[in-house]
């Protein structure tokens, strides 16, 4: 697992379950919108010893028409939202800045937790992205330093030091401390807000 | 390669075993590490699907209930 540039890793991993999960889903949601992966499922792709029951994606904002267009490829695709079956309700969610959820039909986990990125702390999150090549195809995260400080500045649970710890180590060479702490002087800014 | 150094407690006993997952994994494969993680993440999927939840007992746990 290696850097190949500063925007592409390269993990010649065995798949597993949840990654085909992911794979599959963002096969469908890359011809509605753009997307980016943060969070847990981050750091699990990346090694970490845990599982997660979702997998947290911000996603461009869209109009109501695109939405209806997303939702109706995820429910023929054999998706279902756990939230509503009603595509304004959903709509009205996204808008509010909630965040709803999809997993395979009849099922609850795993699942994909999805966000309109509204603020400027999450649309940056599409800036600096990571380029993730499987041997199944590629996957967008946000950027390691950014996972690094909001989890160690924002989240803060231990489950979440672990996480920053586990990226930290793992790219040790490849990670920018000053960038580390950009994001943190921003997290604690958006916070005072 | 480190080798793992048992903590004082539990938070740096699981501390210590991230440093030492992360030099296993920069000494080994990705093929030879991810199988060993996949058993993990395989077994919670599969615990999940066979023990199923309904949506509204799942959104319930998370306190999502609209």
């Amino acid at each position: 697992m290696k850097f190949l540039d500063k925007k592409t890793i390269k993990v010649d991993r065995e798949l597993n379950e949840l990654d085909k999960f992911v794979l599959d889903f963002i096969k469908i949601l890359e011809k509605h919108t753009d997307y980016v992966i943060i969070s847990g499922y981050v750091s699990i792709l990346l090694g970490r010893t845990r599982g997660t029951e979702d997998i947290d994606v911000f996603i461009k904002g869209l109009s109501k028409n695109k939405f209806i267009g997303l939702y109706n490829n995820l429910k023929k695709s054999g998706y279902w939202c756990l939230n509503s079956e009603e595509s304004d309700e959903l709509y009205s969610y996204l808008i509010d800045g909630l965040a709803i959820r999809f997993a395979l039909k009849d099922e609850t986990i795993p699942n994909f937790e999805v966000k309109f990125a509204r603020n400027k702390l999450s649309k940056d999150s599409f800036n600096e992205r990571i380029n993730v090549i499987t041997k199944e195809g590629n996957i967008k995260i946000s950027s390691l330093e950014r996972q690094i400080a909001f989890k160690r500045y924002y989240l803060k649970s231990d489950k979440d030091l672990e996480d920053a710890k586990h990226i930290e180590e793992v790219f040790k060479k490849d990670i920018d401390h000053k960038k580390i702490n950009i994001f943190k002087d921003l997290i604690m800014k958006d916070e005072k807000a | 390669m480190k080798k793992l150094k048992p903590g004082k407690n539990n938070k740096e006993d699981r501390m210590n075993f991230i440093k030492y997952w992360a030099s296993y994994i920069k000494n080994n494969s990705d093929e030879v590490w991810s199988r060993q993680q996949n058993i993990l993440i395989n077994s919670q999927i599969q615990n999940a699907r066979y023990f199923k939840m309904s949506r509204k007992d799942y959104l319930d746990l998370k306190g999502e209930i609209r």
